[in-house]
């Protein structure tokens, strides 16, 4: 008698409800629970705003009325011919390119000094985070200030050391200007690059390096044969992240140089902002804003086929 | 009129004015200015009519560049809802965040009751209240609008009044009086040539000073002021009085001209990147002897303890070959959102706002100017008399300035700024195309242009010229821009 | 096939005469590694002589991969020397001078080259010209039969293939010293054992003296000239594969070397009686007149393996009893052994050990 009462047990003792699936157990509409939050999130901030900004670029729209009288491609017949805009697109092209060009070269120098042991490489790695952690308006001010065309610190150090011998002004002078921008858009990317280039690098087998050395490879020749292709895949989403990142940016030219001097340092963001929010033809600049577009779909490509990519390699 | 009576009035309109035509109204308030009805105004301040009236004014205003006077005017605005029983918020937003935040509140059709600008906001036009009754009672009180500024706040194409005013503020050259006295000029430039004349004299006496003259050509307010200011005292203008664009002439590649001697003699590349702050602080740092730019970066000086306070002096608007000219440094200019809770309620704020300039001016330290000179005059003075004697009390203010100035009349040049300054869209009015113009920095960059080599002067004016008639012919299409028989 | 270096008759080296004798290609003078507070390497001596394959053999972290390491100039010794060639290896000498090869037990081929690439690296930087490397290559391709996969990168390539390909990289450039880091053991079991045959063959043919780790008993004994068995950063013994089997020089050697264990039996309060599984039989299967311990084997499990049986069970000594002890019999002994009964089974005089109970080391130590 023990056995089959001791068999029915499980059965005879248990309540009712727990043995109905619950939510959890449901993974289909668990799984669409989890993810209605991300997809609120991507409706909301970025669906409704692309589908405005559409909607503007085609339309009369001024910051001062609501009204979408449809124009056409009218918006876009007035910005194609513009030089200010031709220069804001070369800008924008210009800036990314060359400030994540300088990125790759400071991050993968920066991990391979970081990934060495040394005393104080915890406050090392600290410090070099510290530029992606401070928000952009306050960053930005630091660098009107060492930048500016009066009090430049890095003016006073240059003529100090006697690297120059006349007076930078970097907000003055389109050429000083694009460096200047393209220096801070290079401080903000390096240490999120040197992070992901540091993680790269300590994905990569030690035996890999070791079997290098072995082979009497000296360090060039590891770092850019063996080193640098490994890291390289590693190294495409840093950069894409940038691309996207540096290319949509607004607050570092509005910030430090308002597009000027005589508008020639606005990149296709900050046009945009200064047509169509200073300037109230939010048509204009949601237009000037879209040129964006097909750059970031190719972007948005690529970083998807790497990462995928990556993901089948690994 | 007293502060009382006003207040009296005040609470007629609230409980009116959605009721009544502004024919109506206006009698109302003569009747209730007269008195007449005193008694039975006061019965309908019942509790009946506060259940039906808004319990809450928001405000958004600039962070002020003179900072005592947002620590009178919080507390002030405060008050007035204390003594309305109802609930009064200030919010402040940095001079370069007003237009962006504006549009967003017009974008979500929300936000204050009453916002304030630093220049005409007559692209928000369409979005914003007629104001023409509290302007008009505003006259009515205390005298006419100073002319520069009704052309700041009134569309006569529209025919509508955008905005309030209660201030602007003048803007003239501030000089350091040590450094001309060497060159020759005691009293400071007094034209447009003296500033090359005696920068040249600076530049070879004084090498310590890196910007001889600072005058802004770069993206910023001040130098769309400075450059108006050459443009019109050189006879040229973006319009003419009925906003037919007239900026391609003779006159501007003059001004233009000038400006590129102006770059290339006596200043530097610094002017490109100048902006609200940075001339100040080169004046005060000893960087440049000459800026065009209000009394905000002496009182800086003085509130810092500045030894370089006392060497601070001021001259008016300088004379070109057709007049001497410049435009306000600020226009102060309040508009009412149509989608505003409470309308009336702003309403009755402004006007109360403006029976008490005097406070407002004082706390700015001067740096505000009345929009309404009766605005600052003794309260028994009759309307008539207002404008003459609030001009007075200013004049004697700035002859002996409170603020503690060596020597007391230093700031005695502002008693004449009415004067030498004018509006953005001079010799017409601001409109939304003149708007654009300033915010896109159309002139700035003309004359950036021309001083740095980019485009000789004449192609400068062209390339400005081109990109104007687009903006106004764009805001004609939108109606809201009269004139169309461009040059 | 003749061995062209047979072990040396020394039966078992003592550290501090090694140093003493004749000098080896690679000899290694009491070695140090230590991390922080752990001892990985503690004292080693150690000569290899030229032409010799040495197997370092050991459980893992017994310091075999950090005493090659140092061979190869990847680690640093904290003290203690090592001569290549008779020439002392100290820091200033970096990798790429000391004229060795390794091989890793990853194969650490480099993902984004070809096996072309890859063989042709150590070539390349030693900066040898291309025609020449091509030559090379081709050469050792040919040797290892991966000719048709040079153009393959490392991913497109089965384990054993990898393996040619690692080998090929370590050959190609003719070292002074071959380091085999247990390169077989990512290669699956049938595999295993043709890659063992051909190592051997290649490194006898190539006469590359070869310092071989690894923790795989059967790969060292089928290896090994000689094996040096590390326990703890120190050797424990070092012989060839037949003396270090016969006779574990301690109860270290002896329970790790062997398949299963060699049977430890407490005899008395200081010693401890040893002998392998295979020795231990029942008493009618030895032969008559043969000298053999008596014991009675009270069976608990049998397993049949096939080529042989495995039987579990227990013994009592006068100084404790039910002391487990495992048979390995033959298929060629075909005596019934039931589980549960006793039986009489017996070793062999000449297969027992006798080892110190307080320090586990060998009193016999040396006699044959």
């Amino acid at each position: 008698m023990a056995l089959p009462r001791e068999a029915r047990r499980p059965f005879s003792t248990s309540v009712a409800p727990l043995r109905r699936r619950t939510l959890a157990d449901r993974e289909d509409w668990l799984g669409r629970l989890m993810l209605a939050p991300a997809l609120v999130y991507v409706v909301a901030l970025v669906g409704v705003p692309f589908a405005l900004a559409l909607a503007l670029a085609f339309s009369s729209a001024r910051s001062g009325s609501l009204e979408f009288s449809w124009v056409g491609l009218r918006n876009f017949w007035t910005i194609l011919p513009d030089p200010q805009f031709h220069r804001a697109l070369w800008n924008t092209l210009r800036f990314t390119l060359v400030s994540q060009a300088l990125v790759i070269v400071l991050a993968v120098t920066a991990a391979h000094v970081l990934s060495a042991a040394f005393v104080g490489r915890r406050l090392v790695r600290f410090l070099l985070l510290l530029p992606w952690a401070a928000p952009v308006a306050l960053a930005a001010i630091g660098w009107t200030w060492i930048f500016d065309s009066t009090f430049s610190v890095i003016n006073w150090t240059m003529l100090w050391l006697g690297l120059t011998k006349r007076w930078l002004y970097w907000f003055g002078e389109p050429q000083l200007a694009t460096a200047a921008i393209i220096i801070v858009h290079v401080w903000r990317m390096f240490p999120f690059a040197t992070v992901i280039t540091l993680a790269g690098m300590s994905a990569i087998p030690q035996e890999i390096s070791e079997a290098a050395v072995i082979d009497g490879a000296g360090f060039w020749r590891r770092f850019f044969q063996v080193n640098l292709p490994l890291l390289l895949p590693i190294i495409t989403v840093a950069v894409l992240f940038g691309v996207v990142f540096t290319s949509t940016d607004l607050s570092v030219v509005y910030l430090l140089t308002r597009g000027g001097p005589y508008n020639s340092t606005h990149v296709l963001s900050s046009l945009a902002f200064q047509r169509g929010i200073f300037g109230g033809d939010l048509g204009q600049g949601a237009a000037v804003a879209l040129f964006l577009l097909p750059v970031l779909v190719v972007v948005a490509i690529l970083m998807l086929r790497t990462a995928r990519r990556a993901e089948v390699g690994a | 009129m007293s502060d009382e009576e006003s207040t009296k009035w005040v609470r007629v309109s609230t409980d009116r004015l959605r009721r009544v035509t502004r024919r109506d109204l206006l009698k109302l308030t003569a009747a209730g200015a007269a008195g007449a009805t005193l008694a039975g105004v006061e019965r309908l301040t019942g509790p009946y009519i506060v259940h039906a009236q808004p319990r809450e004014l928001r405000i958004m205003t600039w962070s002020h560049f003179v900072p005592a006077f947002d620590a009178w005017f919080d507390p002030f605005a405060r008050a007035w809802g204390t003594s309305k029983n109802i609930r009064v918020t200030v919010d402040h937003v940095s001079f370069a965040d007003i237009v962006p935040r504006a549009t967003a509140e017009v974008a979500a059709q929300q936000g204050h009751d009453c916002y304030f600008f630093i220049a005409p906001p007559s692209q928000f036009e369409p979005q914003v209240l007629d104001l023409a009754d509290i302007n008009q009672e505003a006259e009515r009180r205390y005298g006419p609008l100073v002319p520069f500024v009704r052309n700041s706040v009134y569309n006569p194409h529209t025919r509508k009044y955008f905005g309030f005013s209660d201030n602007w503020v003048p803007d003239p050259g501030d000089y350091l009086k040590s450094v001309w006295a060497n060159v020759g000029y005691v009293n400071g430039p007094r034209t447009w040539d003296d500033l090359i004349t005696a920068g040249q004299r600076i530049k070879q006496r004084h090498p310590e000073i890196q910007i001889p003259i600072g005058i802004g050509f770069s993206q910023d307010i001040d130098s769309n002021m400075a450059t108006r200011a050459i443009m019109w005292s050189f006879g040229s203008s973006v319009q003419d009085r009925n906003s037919n664009v007239v900026l391609n002439s003779e006159e501007t590649v003059k001004a233009v001209e000038y400006g590129v001697r102006l770059f290339r003699e006596v200043m530097s590349p610094a002017v490109l990147s100048w902006n609200a702050a940075s001339n100040n602080l080169a004046l005060n740092a000893r960087q440049t002897s000459y800026i065009l730019n209000s009394i905000s970066a002496y009182r800086s000086a003085q509130a810092q303890g500045l030894p370089v306070a006392n060497d601070i002096f001021f001259t008016p608007a300088l004379r070109g070959p057709a007049r001497a000219q410049v435009a306000t440094h600020v226009m102060g200019v309040w508009v009412i959102w149509r989608f505003s809770r409470a309308p009336d309620l702003a309403k009755e704020f402004l006007l109360h706002f403006l029976d008490n300039q005097r406070d407002a001016i004082m706390a700015s330290r001067l740096y505000n100017f009345p929009s309404y000179w009766g605005s600052v005059a003794d309260r028994d003075v009759p309307v008539a008399q207002k404008p003459e004697a609030g001009r007075r009390w200013i004049r004697s203010r700035v002859f002996q300035d409170p603020f503690g100035s060596l020597p007391p009349d230093k700031l005695k040049v502002l008693a004449d700024s009415e004067r030498w300054s004018t509006n953005v869209g001079f010799p017409g009015t601001a409109n939304p195309a003149e708007g654009e113009i300033f915010d896109t920095y159309v002139i700035t960059d003309m004359f950036a242009k021309a001083a740095t080599g980019q485009l000789s002067p004449k192609a400068a004016v062209e390339e400005a010229d081109r990109r104007v008639k687009e903006i106004f012919a764009k805001w004609r299409r939108a109606g809201l821009v009269g004139g169309g028989r461009d040059r | 096939m003749r061995p062209r270096w047979r072990a040396h008759p020394v039966l078992c080296l003592r550290a501090e005469r090694v140093s003493a004798m004749e000098t080896g290609f690679v000899e290694i003078r009491n070695l140090h590694k230590h991390f922080g507070e752990v001892r990985a390497v503690d004292g080693v001596d150690l000569s290899i002589k030229e032409g010799e394959l040495l197997v370092l053999l050991g459980p893992s972290g017994c310091g075999k991969t950090t005493l090659m390491r140092m061979i190869a100039g990847l680690e640093v010794p904290t003290a203690g020397q090592i001569l290549i060639g008779g020439e002392e290896v100290d820091e200033d000498v970096p990798p790429r001078a000391r004229g060795v090869a390794m091989v890793f037990q990853s194969y650490a081929l480099y993902p984004h080259k070809t096996a072309y690439d890859n063989i042709a690296f150590p070539l390349q930087a030693a900066g040898m010209a291309p025609a020449a490397i091509r030559g090379r290559v081709q050469g050792a391709a040919k040797r290892f039969s991966i000719g048709h996969l040079l153009g393959r990168r490392p991913r497109q390539l089965s384990g054993g293939e990898r393996q040619r390909v690692a080998l090929s990289r370590a050959v190609v450039r003719d070292p002074k010293v071959f380091l085999f880091d247990e390169p077989l053991s990512n290669l699956d079991a049938q595999l295993r054992a043709i890659a063992r045959y051909e190592l051997k063959e290649l490194q006898r043919e190539l006469g590359t003296t070869t310092v071989y780790v690894t923790h795989d008993q059967v790969e060292a004994m089928g290896l090994g000239d000689r094996i040096a068995v590390m326990n703890q950063g120190k050797v424990r013994q070092v012989g060839t594969p037949q003396h270090v089997y016969d006779h574990p020089a301690d109860t270290f050697v002896a329970t790790f070397l062997g398949s299963p264990p060699m049977n430890l039996l407490e005899q008395d309060a200081h010693t401890i009686l040893g002998f392998r599984p295979e020795s231990f039989v029942p008493r009618q299967d030895i032969p008559a007149g043969t000298d053999a311990a008596v014991f009675q084997f009270k069976v608990r499990q049998v397993e049949y393996l096939g080529a042989d049986r495995l039987i579990y069970g227990a013994v009592d000594t006068p100084h404790r009893a039910g002391q487990t002890v495992i048979a390995d019999l033959p298929v060629t002994i075909t005596t019934p052994v039931a589980e549960g009964r006793a039986y009489e089974f017996a070793v062999p005089r000449r297969a027992l050990r006798h080892f110190d109970a307080a320090t586990g080391l060998a009193r016999d130590r040396g006699a044959a």
